[in-house]
C-alpha cells in the first residue's frame, strides 16, 4: 500500500488536488480576513459561499457564459454580506444570531429555488454546465512534477492564490489597510479621526462577501458541473477555524488552508485507489484537525480587540 | 515666568460657549453653560464627578453634538460635528481612557490620526516629524514600540504628541493625572508651561483642588451641569473652591474616634499572581490586618491594586505566597468559600462587577446567596423569603426606588452602590474588602458609606479599603499601606504621616516609574 | 425665527415584551407576504396554496395530531437552545448531539435487547439522554479547558458525528438487506407506545411536554436556573460572587444536549425505526430559530414549535397539491427570523424629532 502511495504520479494527484480544494477556502478566508479586521465576524460565510455557488450555477446554466456566471456569483456574496452588515452594523442584531438566520436563508433557499427551476426528483436530471477549464501556463506547466501542480489549474485558482499576496500588501502597506485594521482594534479612534466606522465596515463585509462569493463560483462552476444541495459542505466554517488558526496573518491562513486542502486530497485519493481504509475517518479529519489546530494555537491569539462588538457613539 | 494676571487681561478670549445644553435621554449634563477661555492660558474645569465637565469637553471637541447653545471659536460660531472637524480646528483632546490601538506602534498610532491622506503607508515623514518634537520637548519615546508595552504616563505622552503631530491650538486634557506619579505630574506641567508660551491654550478638567491652585491661571465650576463661576487663580483659595464646587461647606476632614485596635487575623505572606497580560501583577506582597482597623491601600493605578483585590476576592489564582484567614489558609479558594468565612467584596466596577442590571433589586440582592438554604424552599427558590429581605434592606439602606421588583438598570448611581452595600454588609462579618467604594458618588452618598465603614470598624469588623482618593485614605484608614511595582513596599501609620511621603512613597524609593524585574 | 428640525434615532432604555411580541407579529405578517410572493412567482394559485398549508397543519384531527408528532422533537431542540443560549452559551451542535442521542440509543436496542419491552425502553431513552449529554460534554470541556469557543466546535461535532454514523451504518449496524446505510428496523415491540389510535403520535410527546415543564421550572424557581441567567446576562458579576461559570457552563450543555439526544431517541424508536442518516430533517437548527422567535422563554417554545410543526406538515400537502418544493418551509423559517430579529431591533430605537433653535 505504501508503494502505491509513493509513486510519484500519485502525489502529483494530491498536491495538484489540494490547490484545488485550497481555492474556495482560501477565496472565502481571505475574505473574511478582511472583514474580522474590520471588527466585523461573518458567522453566514456558509450561507454565503452556498448562495453564491447556486447564482453562478444558474447563470451558467442560462446564459451559457462562465464569466457571467462567476461575476453573478460574486455578486450574491456580496449581496448577503450586505444583508449581514445591515442586520449587525446598522441594526445591531448579534453577529452570530444573523450569520446563522442567513445560512439557513441560504440552505432552504437554494434548495427550493433548485428544486423549483430544475428536477424535482433524481439528482442525475440536473443540467450540466460548461465549468472552468485549467489554463496551462506556456513553459511552467511543463516543468516536471511542479509544473502539473501548480501551473495547471484555472483562472479561479491563481487568482484565490494571488490574493494572500494583494491583501497582505493591502491591509499592511496601505494608509487604508491601517484604518480598516485600526477599527477591528478600536473603533473610536477611527471615529476620531474622521473615518466613519460603520460604512467602512460595509466595505469591509462586502468585499469578504465579494471574495466569499468567488470561493462559491469555484465550488460550483469552478469543479463540477452542476449543483446540488448544501455542496459548500462546511467549507465556509472552515474558513472561519482557518482565519482563527491562522492568527489573522495572511502568511498563516494560506499555511492553514493548504494543511487542511491537504488532508482533504489525501483522503480523496485513498478513497479512488480503493485502499479498505473507513473513509469516514478521513471525511471528519479535517473537521477534527480544525478542533486540534485551535486547541493548540490558544496561546498567542492576535484577534482584532473589537472583533464582535458593535460601535454605538452617543 | 509671566504672571497669571498679564495673561488674563491682555490674552484674547479663544473658544466661547454660549447657553450650551447637552442632553442624554433624561439627564441634562449640560444645563445652559456660558463660559470663555482665552489664549494661551492653562484653564481648570473643576468639578466633582457628574458635574458635567468631561462632557462639556466633549462637546468642545465635536465627539458629541450638542442639543442647544453655541459654540464660538476665534470669533467665529461653529457648528462642530465631529472630532475631526474639531482637529482641523485646532482643538485637540486628551482622553481620560487613551484612544489608542494598543498592538500597533507609536507611530502608527501617530499616522492614523494624523490628517494626511495617502495610498501607500510611508511613516517616514511622520517619525522624523515626532522625532524632533520629542527633542523639543524632552520626552524620551521609543516610536517603534507597541502601545501595550508602554507605561500609562507614556501612552499619555503619545496621546498629547498626537494632537501637537497635529497642530492643536486648544488641548483638552480630562483629568490627566489619574494615573501619574506626583513626580510625572510636575513633567506634565513643565512641557504643557512651555508649550503655552509657544502659543498653546490648554484646558485640563479635574476635580483635584491642589492641582487647580499648582497649575493653572484661571479655573471655572460646574456644579451638577450647571456652570458656577470662573475666578483667576490667583484670587481664590482651595476652601472656596471647594464650597463652589459643592454647594455647601464641605469638611475637609472626617474625624473618628479612636478604636482600640485587635488582633491580627488576616494575613498575607508574600502573595504573588499574574496579571491580565501573564506577566507578574503581584510580586510577593505581604500586610497583616487586624480587627477593628482600617488598613487603606495607596498607589497609583497599575501597581498591583487590581490583582490583589481579585486575589482576595478568589477571582485570580495565587502563584506563589500564602493567605491566612484566622490562621487558616484560604489559598486559591473559590469566591463562595471566602465568603462563608465572612468576608465581604465591594468592588469598584458597580456595573460590571458588582450588579447584573436586568435582574431586580431583590434578585441582585441574593446574587451569591442564591443557594444558601434562608432563600430556599426545597430545590426551588422561595421566592416570597426573598421580597420580604428584600423590602427591609431596601429600607434599612434607603434605596430609591423602594420596589424590590424594579429592575436594577433603572436605579442611580447612588443607590446601586446601596444596593451592593445591603447585598455585602448585611450579615455578620468580620472582614470588609472595598475597592473605589465612592467612585462617582454625591457627597451625601460618601458621607453615609464612610459613616457605615467607620460603624463597622466600631463592631471589630477589619477593613481593607483601596482608593484612588488620598483624602478619603487619610480620612478613614488607621495605616495606609502604599502599593509600588505589584509590592507592599511600607505601611504608615496615618496619624505619623502625609500626603506627601505617601506620594513620594508610590513613586517608588527613587521616583522612577519602571519596575524593575527583581 | 426659523426652527431647524433635526431627526435623532435614540436607542430606547427598555423594550417591553409587548414591542416582542409586535415584532414577532410583524414578521409573520411580513413572511406570508414573501411566501404568497414566491407562490405566485412559481405559478400558483396563492389562495390554494395557503390553504394547502393550514390544511396540511390543522385541517383536520389527522393533521392536528400528525402536526404535534413534528413538533416534538423541535420542542426538545428547542428547549436544548433556550437553556444554552440564556446562558450566552451558543450551542449550535443541536444537530450532533440529537444523532448521538439516537446513536446511544440505538446502542442499548442491540445491547440489551433480551430485556422486556417495559424495562428497555426506559434504558433507551437513559441512554439517549446521556449521549446527548455526551456529544455536549465534549465542546464543554474542550472550552473549559483550551478556551475554544463552543460556536466553532458544535458545528465540527455536527459534521464529525455525520460521518461516524456513516461509519456504523456502513459496518456493524448495516443491513444487509439493503444497499443504502441504514439499520435493520426496530421490532415493534421496542417502539415508541402510541398516545391515541390510529395515529403516530408517541410517547415522545409526552417527554417532550414534560422536559418542559422541568426546564420551565429549572430556569425560573431553582437556584442553578438564577446562575444560569445570572451568567447569560453578566458573567463578570456572577463570577466574582461566586458562580463558577465553568462548572455551570459544563452542566448547561451536557443538559441541552441531553434535551437533543432525547429528540434523536423520540425520531428512531418513535416515527422513523431505522437509525440512518436522515433521521433529522435539520431539527437542530430549527430548534434554534424557534428558541429564538421564543423570546428563549421555555413555555413558548411550545406553541412556536407547534407552529413549525405544523409548517412542515403543511409544506408536505403543498408539494402534493401545487409542485411547489416542500423545502419552501425552510425558506419561511429562516425569513420569518429574519425579519423578527430586524423587527425587534428597529423597535429598539425610536425616531424623535429635535427642535434646534437658531
Amino acid at each position: 500500500m505504501i508503494n502505491n502511495f509513493l509513486q510519484a504520479a500519485i502525489i502529483i494527484n494530491i498536491l495538484g488536488s489540494m490547490i484545488s480544494i485550497a481555492t474556495p477556502i482560501l477565496f472565502a478566508a481571505m475574505g473574511e480576513l478582511v472583514a474580522e479586521r474590520s471588527g466585523v465576524m461573518n458567522m453566514g460565510l456558509e450561507g454565503t459561499m452556498l448562495t453564491a455557488a447556486f447564482v453562478g450555477f444558474m447563470v451558467v446554466e442560462k446564459t451559457g457564459s462562465l464569466f457571467f456566471g462567476i461575476c453573478f456569483a460574486s455578486m450574491a456574496g456580496g449581496f448577503v454580506s450586505l444583508i449581514l452588515a445591515v442586520m449587525t452594523i446598522s441594526l445591531g442584531v448579534d453577529q452570530i444570531i444573523t450569520g446563522l438566520t442567513l445560512n439557513l436563508l441560504a440552505s432552504g433557499g437554494t434548495l427550493f429555488w433548485f428544486r423549483m427551476d430544475y428536477s424535482q426528483t433524481s439528482l442525475e436530471k440536473t443540467p450540466l454546465i460548461e465549468f472552468l477549464k485549467s489554463i496551462n501556463i506556456p513553459f511552467l506547466s511543463d516543468i516536471p512534477y511542479l509544473g502539473k501542480i501548480i501551473f495547471s489549474h484555472n483562472l479561479l485558482t491563481y487568482l484565490a492564490f494571488l490574493l494572500v499576496p494583494i491583501f497582505w500588501f493591502f491591509l499592511y502597506k496601505t494608509s487604508y489597510g491601517l484604518r480598516i485594521r485600526s477599527l477591528g482594534e478600536n473603533p473610536k479612534v477611527a471615529d476620531m479621526t474622521g473615518l466613519s466606522v460603520n460604512k467602512n465596515r460595509y466595505i469591509a463585509v462586502v468585499i469578504g462577501g465579494l471574495m466569499a462569493g468567488l470561493g462559491g463560483a469555484f465550488v460550483s462552476i469552478g469543479s463540477v458541473e452542476r449543483f446540488f444541495p448544501n455542496m459548500t459542505a462546511g467549507k465556509g466554517w472552515l474558513a472561519i477555524v482557518i482565519v482563527i488558526a491562522g492568527n489573522w496573518r495572511p502568511s498563516r491562513i494560506l499555511l492553514a488552508t493548504l494543511i487542511f486542502a491537504f488532508l482533504d486530497a489525501f483522503q480523496l485519493q485513498v478513497q479512488s485507489i480503493g485502499v479498505h481504509f473507513p473513509y469516514q475517518i478521513l471525511l471528519a479529519l479535517p473537521y477534527i484537525a480544525a478542533i486540534i489546530i485551535l486547541i493548540s494555537g490558544r496561546a498567542h491569539s492576535e484577534a482584532p480587540e473589537s472583533l464582535g462588538i458593535s460601535y454605538q457613539r452617543e | 515666568m509671566t504672571s497669571p494676571r498679564d495673561v488674563i487681561d491682555y490674552h484674547p478670549v479663544l473658544l466661547e460657549t454660549k447657553n450650551l445644553t447637552k442632553r442624554f435621554q433624561n439627564v441634562v449634563a449640560n444645563d445652559n453653560v456660558s463660559l470663555n477661555f482665552r489664549k494661551g492660558e492653562i484653564h481648570c474645569l473643576l468639578g466633582e464627578n457628574g458635574a458635567g465637565k468631561t462632557t462639556l469637553a466633549e462637546c468642545i471637541y465635536g465627539f458629541y453634538r450638542i442639543d442647544s447653545g453655541e459654540i464660538h471659536y476665534k470669533g467665529k460660531k461653529v457648528d462642530l460635528t465631529s472630532p475631526s472637524h474639531a482637529v482641523k480646528l485646532g482643538i485637540g483632546m486628551v482622553h481620560q481612557h487613551f484612544v489608542l490601538i494598543r498592538p500597533f506602534s507609536v507611530i502608527e498610532n501617530i499616522a492614523i490620526s494624523s490628517l494626511e491622506k495617502k495610498f501607500l503607508l510611508d511613516l517616514t515623514p511622520t517619525k522624523k516629524k515626532m522625532e524632533s518634537l520629542c527633542e523639543k520637548y524632552g520626552i524620551k519615546m521609543d516610536l517603534n514600540a507597541k502601545i501595550w508595552q508602554l507605561s500609562v504616563g507614556e501612552q499619555q505622552w503619545v496621546e498629547i504628541l498626537k494632537a501637537v503631530f497635529n497642530g492643536v491650538e486648544l488641548l483638552i486634557l480630562d483629568e490627566p493625572t489619574a494615573a501619574l506619579t506626583p513626580k510625572e505630574v510636575d513633567k506634565l506641567f513643565v512641557v504643557l508651561q512651555q508649550m503655552k508660551e509657544q502659543g498653546l491654550s490648554v484646558i485640563f478638567v479635574t476635580h483635584k483642588l491642589q492641582e487647580v491652585i499648582k497649575f493653572s491661571d484661571r479655573v471655572s465650576v460646574l456644579r451638577k451641569g450647571k456652570f458656577i463661576d470662573t475666578f483667576n487663580t490667583s484670587d481664590v483659595t482651595q476652601e472656596q473652591l471647594a464650597r463652589k464646587m459643592v454647594g455647601r461647606d464641605v469638611v475637609l476632614q472626617i474625624t473618628k474616634k479612636r478604636v482600640p485596635i485587635g488582633e491580627p487575623f488576616f494575613e498575607l505572606v508574600n502573595l504573588s499572581a499574574a496579571n491580565d497580560r501573564g506577566q507578574e501583577g503581584l510580586r510577593g506582597a505581604s500586610f497583616k490586618l487586624h480587627k477593628g482597623e482600617i488598613l487603606g491601600f495607596a498607589g497609583v493605578a497599575g501597581n498591583g491594586q487590581k490583582e490583589l483585590f481579585e486575589v482576595l476576592a478568589g477571582v485570580r489564582k495565587i502563584q506563589a505566597g500564602e493567605i491566612l484567614f484566622n490562621g487558616k489558609s484560604i489559598k486559591n479558594q473559590s469566591p463562595a468559600e471566602i465568603r462563608k468565612r465572612g468576608v465581604a467584596h465591594i468592588p469598584d466596577d458597580r456595573i460590571n462587577e458588582g450588579l447584573i442590571m436586568d435582574f431586580t433589586v431583590a434578585e441582585n440582592l441574593i446574587l451569591g446567596s442564591q443557594r444558601d438554604l434562608e432563600n430556599r424552599k426545597g430545590i426551588f427558590l422561595n421566592r416570597n423569603q426573598i421580597l420580604i429581605n428584600a423590602r427591609n434592606l431596601i429600607q434599612l439602606f434607603s434605596i430609591v426606588p423602594p420596589t424590590p421588583t424594579t429592575q436594577t438598570k433603572h436605579l442611580s448611581g447612588g443607590n446601586l452602590q446601596k444596593v451592593i452595600l445591603a447585598r455585602e454588609l448585611n450579615r455578620k462579618l468580620e472582614c470588609v474588602i472595598a475597592n473605589q467604594p465612592t467612585r462617582g458618588l454625591d457627597v451625601g452618598v460618601i458621607e453615609y458609606i464612610h459613616k457605615r465603614l467607620l460603624d463597622l470598624r466600631k463592631e471589630h469588623v477589619g477593613i481593607l479599603l483601596f482608593s484612588e482618593d488620598l483624602d478619603e485614605l487619610f480620612a478613614l484608614s488607621d495605616r495606609i499601606a502604599v502599593m509600588y511595582c505589584g509590592k507592599i513596599i511600607r505601611i504608615f501609620n496615618t496619624l505619623e504621616t502625609n500626603m506627601e511621603e505617601i506620594g513620594l512613597c508610590m513613586a517608588g524609593i527613587d521616583g522612577k516609574m519602571e519596575c524593575s524585574n527583581n | 425665527m426659523f426652527k431647524q428640525l433635526r431627526f435623532k434615532i435614540e436607542k430606547r432604555k427598555h423594550v417591553s415584551s409587548l414591542v416582542q411580541l409586535i415584532s414577532l407579529s410583524a414578521a409573520i405578517i411580513l413572511s406570508v407576504l414573501i411566501t404568497g410572493l414566491l407562490m405566485y412567482v412559481g405559478k400558483v394559485n396563492i389562495g390554494a396554496g395557503f390553504i394547502a398549508l393550514f390544511d396540511g397543519a390543522f385541517g383536520s384531527w389527522k393533521a392536528c395530531v400528525e402536526t404535534l408528532l413534528k413538533a416534538t422533537p423541535l420542542i426538545l431542540t428547542g428547549l436544548a437552545t433556550v437553556i444554552a443560549f440564556r446562558a450566552r452559551i451558543w450551542n449550535i451542535g443541536q444537530e450532533s448531539q440529537l444523532y448521538f442521542g439516537a446513536i446511544m440509543a440505538y446502542l442499548a436496542y442491540t445491547q440489551f435487547i433480551f430485556l422486556p419491552p417495559i424495562i428497555l425502553i426506559p434504558i433507551i431513552i437513559l441512554f439517549a439522554i446521556i449521549g446527548g449529554a455526551i456529544c455536549g460534554f465534549i465542546p464543554a470541556m474542550i472550552k473549559a479547558k483550551f478556551a475554544v469557543d463552543e460556536i466553532i466546535t458544535t458545528i465540527m461535532m455536527n459534521y464529525i458525528v455525520t460521518y461516524f454514523l456513516s461509519l456504523l451504518l456502513s459496518t456493524v449496524w448495516k443491513d444487509p438487506n439493503h444497499y443504502y446505510e441504514q439499520s435493520p428496523t426496530i421490532l415493534e415491540k421496542f417502539r415508541f407506545p402510541i398516545l391515541l389510535e390510529n395515529n403516530r403520535l408517541h410517547l415522545g410527546f409526552i417527554l417532550a411536554i414534560i422536559a418542559t415543564v422541568i426546564i420551565f421550572l429549572l430556569i425560573s424557581k431553582t437556584p442553578l436556573g438564577y446562575e444560569i441567567k445570572a451568567m447569560g446576562l453578566n458573567p463578570i458579576a456572577a463570577k466574582f460572587k461566586g458562580i463558577n461559570l465553568i462548572k455551570t457552563m459544563v452542566i448547561v450543555m451536557m443538559i441541552s444536549g441531553a434535551l437533543s439526544g432525547l429528540a434523536g431517541a423520540g425520531e428512531l424508536f418513535g416515527v422513523i425505526f431505522r437509525l440512518k442518516s436522515t433521521i433529522s430533517l435539520g431539527y437542530g437548527y430549527t430548534g434554534i430559530i424557534i428558541a429564538m422567535l421564543a423570546g428563549l422563554e421555555p413555555l413558548a417554545v411550545v406553541p412556536v414549535a407547534i407552529l413549525f410543526g405544523g409548517l412542515l406538515n403543511g409544506s408536505f400537502l403543498l408539494q402534493t397539491t401545487t409542485n411547489i418544493p416542500s423545502s419552501l418551509v425552510y425558506v419561511i423559517q429562516a425569513i420569518v427570523l429574519l425579519f423578527f430579529l430586524s423587527a425587534r431591533a428597529i423597535s429598539n430605537y425610536r425616531l424623535r424629532i429635535v427642535a434646534n433653535d437658531q
